[in-house]
């Protein structure tokens, strides 16, 4: 056994206390998450039945622009239209943004749909490329397709913003499946505090291994595949646990780009979407916090813990790994976009608990729990710490992680049962386990790519192939 | 123990308990299944009798859970005299009962449906306990139990409603809207008292006059003229107030509406230059076209809809428009002609 120097010693437990405390606070925040979700769904618990929504909200929803931009997606796009012209609200128009698509998109529209060239009056208040041309049809008085050049999904939403009559826009993925009823679900808020709330997140689902016919899910299953079965648990905790508790305690940093429905006039404030940034949905929602702050205006941004979209989640590493780096990075874009609000006691909970939790969780959360991983087994195994380290470290980031993951399970089986089959949830409890022991790992090293990425100011989203719903 | 060595045994022992509740759970789940499955095959049993109001019919004892869930769904499905029929046999055989204990002891979502269910039992046991719902902790629990009471005729006077659900200070769900048109259906009087009443929020005199809007009472004009005249120019209640004038299209709103066009709000100068539009007001088309140039978009697409409703006096004035060296007043009156005629530019 080597004689260290006290200073080594001293270091290395520094070093360990350092993680040690980090994961702590991460997972105070996240068993405090628990409870405002619980209290959240006790205080205003889910609608079950689209009819009782109808009714009691139906008279008085206000009208809603549907926005789905749409780049090279000529296979499945006159479904999605078709599936999101069904949506059950009594005021809606559904706005197909047309990103300058290379393939057929904008032709398969026109044909499908019966569309002429048309002229609209509309805002220009926020920025994107110009515009080529709007199309429309007597016969669907619902839908408006904009053709403009590309500029990713954030130029072709606020062409849409520009072109809705609206009082509120719901943001969607033109590859996401909506449920029907999902705009008199994320509208409740918008009636009951109408004059307060100015944006609502929804629960976004995983749909790989569900049956789905005509843009519906129809019967939900479990992937068989592992990748996204984990995905599954991890959304549990974005959404059911994280998004709810922070919508509940007035706090919520992020609504997702999958579905997020907004006051119009609010975001245009803003200046609508952000260029230049692959975190555009959490860079808005910011915005907003910030602006109505500066205001000294009332507000709410509410989440609803309904589920109102269903996506397809990424079955390859290498995609996944895509994807989470462009989370991190869109997450340390905005960080330091605002860096100013941070802990600022003037933007309320919004500096102190929503940046505060993004400081611990995506910014630190990363680097220190990889440091983690290296250096405090390493430093047991040299000796310059005592086995109680190590065991601590493995609490915080293995058994805490257990906890947390099958608690949240425990929420979504007491207050809403989603998943059909007892089966199901025996095999979410064992992904709850095993996501600890070699994926949490490597989700981290995907995240210190994204730092890798943002440090170097790389731009752009790489490539996201989809394989595809499994469709009836 | 120290405190390092007290982290590890806390995270055994909390990840352990969370396994075992998992556990629970999933067993009492696999328990539910063959509950669930009796209940689906139970309620396919009883459903022909519920329907036919024959409870006699039915063989042993019924639970009383499925029975008025069954029976629920069933009133929600029919109108008219089928409904009744249904309201009677439900009322024999106990449904209201099983509601009314929903009501005093489930949980929120549970107190909510129940309160909507009893809707439909005018008996005087199940208005007292929608009374004493009136008071519940949960506010979607209350304003439902208000509306189930205002659908039987008996909700408490409308003024006394304000007070004790906080309309407007605690409570501001735009569904007071339709809570009134219920009231005001057979009292429109307490209704139209909340316009007038000083002490009672700018939201819920709005969602007054929304609520009377419907019918049709052009007497409501000229209080709603004044009360929108006399309110604050910056309430978010003044622009709700001019759709209901606008609703209405009688000329005794014409005053707030032209007041209202050069009010500092968009949103309110927007709302006034649609009823322009709406009520048909001629004279304003000079300040119509002045607000083809307003900075705020919403505005400009207002006046412009509202000039081509005027008829030919505004089609004129859009015309003009459309050739004049005001860009943004030159946008919006050619495209919006060009809307209406359908023809391109």
């Amino acid at each position: 056994m080597i004689d260290w120097q006290p200073w080594a010693v001293q270091s290395a437990t520094a070093i360990a206390l350092i993680v040690i405390v980090t994961g702590l606070i991460q997972t105070g925040f996240y068993i405090v998450q628990l409870v405002y979700a619980a209290i959240a769904l006790s205080k205003r618990p889910p609608i079950a039945r689209s009819s009782v929504l109808w009714r009691r909200y139906g008279e008085q929803a206000p009208p809603v622009a549907v926005l789905a931009p749409a780049f090279n997606e000529e296979v499945t796009i006159v479904e999605s239209v078709r599936s999101l012209l069904a949506l059950q609200y009594p005021d809606f128009e559904v706005i197909v943004i047309n990103d300058g698509s290379k393939d057929a998109t904008l032709q398969r529209m026109i044909d499908h749909f019966g569309l002429s060239p048309v002229d609209r009056y509309h805002d220009l208040i926020v920025a994107h490329q110009p515009i080529r041309g709007l199309y429309a049809s007597s016969r669907i008085p619902r839908l408006l397709v904009i053709d403009k050049e590309n500029g990713g999904k954030s130029d072709a939403l606020n062409a849409g913003i520009n072109l809705a009559r609206a009082p509120l826009f719901c943001s969607i993925d033109a590859d996401s499946l909506l449920e029907s009823d999902a705009l008199l679900r994320a509208v409740r808020p918008f009636v009951e505090e109408p004059v307060l709330t100015i944006a609502v997140g929804g629960t976004i689902r995983i749909a790989n291994g569900s049956r789905i016919d005509s843009g519906r899910v129809l019967d939900v299953r479990l992937p068989r595949r592992f990748l996204p079965l984990v995905q599954i648990v991890e959304y549990l905790r974005a959404f059911l646990m994280a998004r709810l508790a922070l919508g509940q305690m007035q706090a919520l940093m992020v609504i997702s780009g999958a579905f997020g429905m907004f006051r119009r006039d609010r975001a245009v404030e803003v200046g609508g979407y952000s260029h230049g940034t692959v975190g555009e949905d959490m860079e808005l929602v910011v915005k907003l916090h910030r602006h109505m702050r500066d205001l000294r205006v009332p507000y709410r941004v509410e989440f609803i813990p309904e589920p109102v979209c269903w996506t397809e989640a990424p079955d390859s590493l290498t995609i996944l790994g895509r994807q989470r780096a462009r989370w991190q990075r869109g997450s340390l874009e905005t960080f330091f976009r605002h860096r100013d609000m941070v802990l600022n006691p003037r933007y309320g909970r919004i500096g102190m608990v929503g940046f505060g939790q993004v400081l611990i969780v995506d910014v630190l959360g990363p680097i220190i729990e990889v440091l983690g991983y290296l250096l405090v087994p390493l430093l047991w195994a040299l000796g310059l710490l005592s086995v109680d380290y190590l065991l601590a470290f493995i609490a915080i980031t293995f058994t805490l992680g257990i906890f947390v993951s099958v608690a949240t399970l425990i929420l979504e089986e007491i207050q809403l049962k989603r998943f059909p089959k007892a089966r199901d949830l025996a095999i979410l409890t064992a992904v709850a386990v095993v996501e600890n022991f070699g994926y949490r790992q490597l989700s981290n090293l995907w995240r210190m790519r994204g730092w890798w990425q943002f440090l170097r100011k790389q731009q752009g989203w790489g490539a996201m192939t989809r394989t595809g719903f499994q469709r009836d | 123990m120290n405190p390092l060595q007290f982290l590890w045994l806390v995270s055994l022992v909390i990840a352990a308990a969370a396994l075992t509740v998992m556990f629970g759970l999933i067993v009492a789940r696999l328990l539910s299944v063959r509950h669930d499955r009796a209940q689906a095959a139970e309620r396919k049993r009883i459903a022909p009798m519920v329907m036919a109001g024959d409870l006699a019919a039915i063989d042993g004892p019924v639970d009383p859970h499925l029975l008025a869930d069954l029976s629920a769904e069933l009133i929600d499905m029919v109108r008219g005299d089928d409904r009744s029929a249904f309201v009677a046999s439900a009322t024999r055989m106990g449904v209201p009962d099983e509601f009314r204990s929903r009501l005093k002891r489930g949980n929120a979502r549970q107190r909510v449906t129940a309160a909507e269910a009893l809707a439909q039992f005018p008996d005087s046991v199940s208005r007292d306990s929608l009374q004493t719902a009136l008071d519940d902790r949960n506010p979607d629990v209350r304003l439902a139990a208000a509306m189930a009471l205002a659908a039987q005729d008996a909700a408490p006077p409308a003024r006394t409603l304000v007070d004790r659900l906080s309309l407007g200070t605690r409570e501001n769900s735009l569904v007071m809207v339709g809570l009134f048109e219920e009231i005001g259906r057979t009292r429109p009087d307490e209704i139209r008292a909340l316009i007038l009443d000083e002490g009672v929020a700018d939201t819920v005199k709005a969602a007054a006059i929304e609520a009377l809007a419907g019918t049709g009472d052009y007497s409501l004009v000229a209080p709603i003229n004044d009360l929108a005249l006399g309110t604050d120019p910056a309430s978010p209640a003044l622009p709700r107030y001019l759709r209901v004038l606008a609703q209405f299209e009688h000329p005794g709103g014409a005053g707030a509406v032209r007041a209202a066009l050069d009010n500092p709000g968009w949103a309110t100068r927007a709302a006034a230059a649609e009823a322009a539009g709406r009520i048909g007001i001629v004279d304003a088309r000079g300040a119509l076209a002045g607000l083809l140039d307003d900075h705020h978009w919403a505005v400009r697409f207002a006046a412009a809809e509202a000039l081509a409703k005027l008829g030919p006096p505004g089609l004129a004035l859009l015309g003009e428009a459309a050739t004049s060296d005001q860009p943004r007043a030159r946008e919006a009156a050619a495209l919006i002609l060009a809307e209406r005629t359908g023809a391109r530019r």
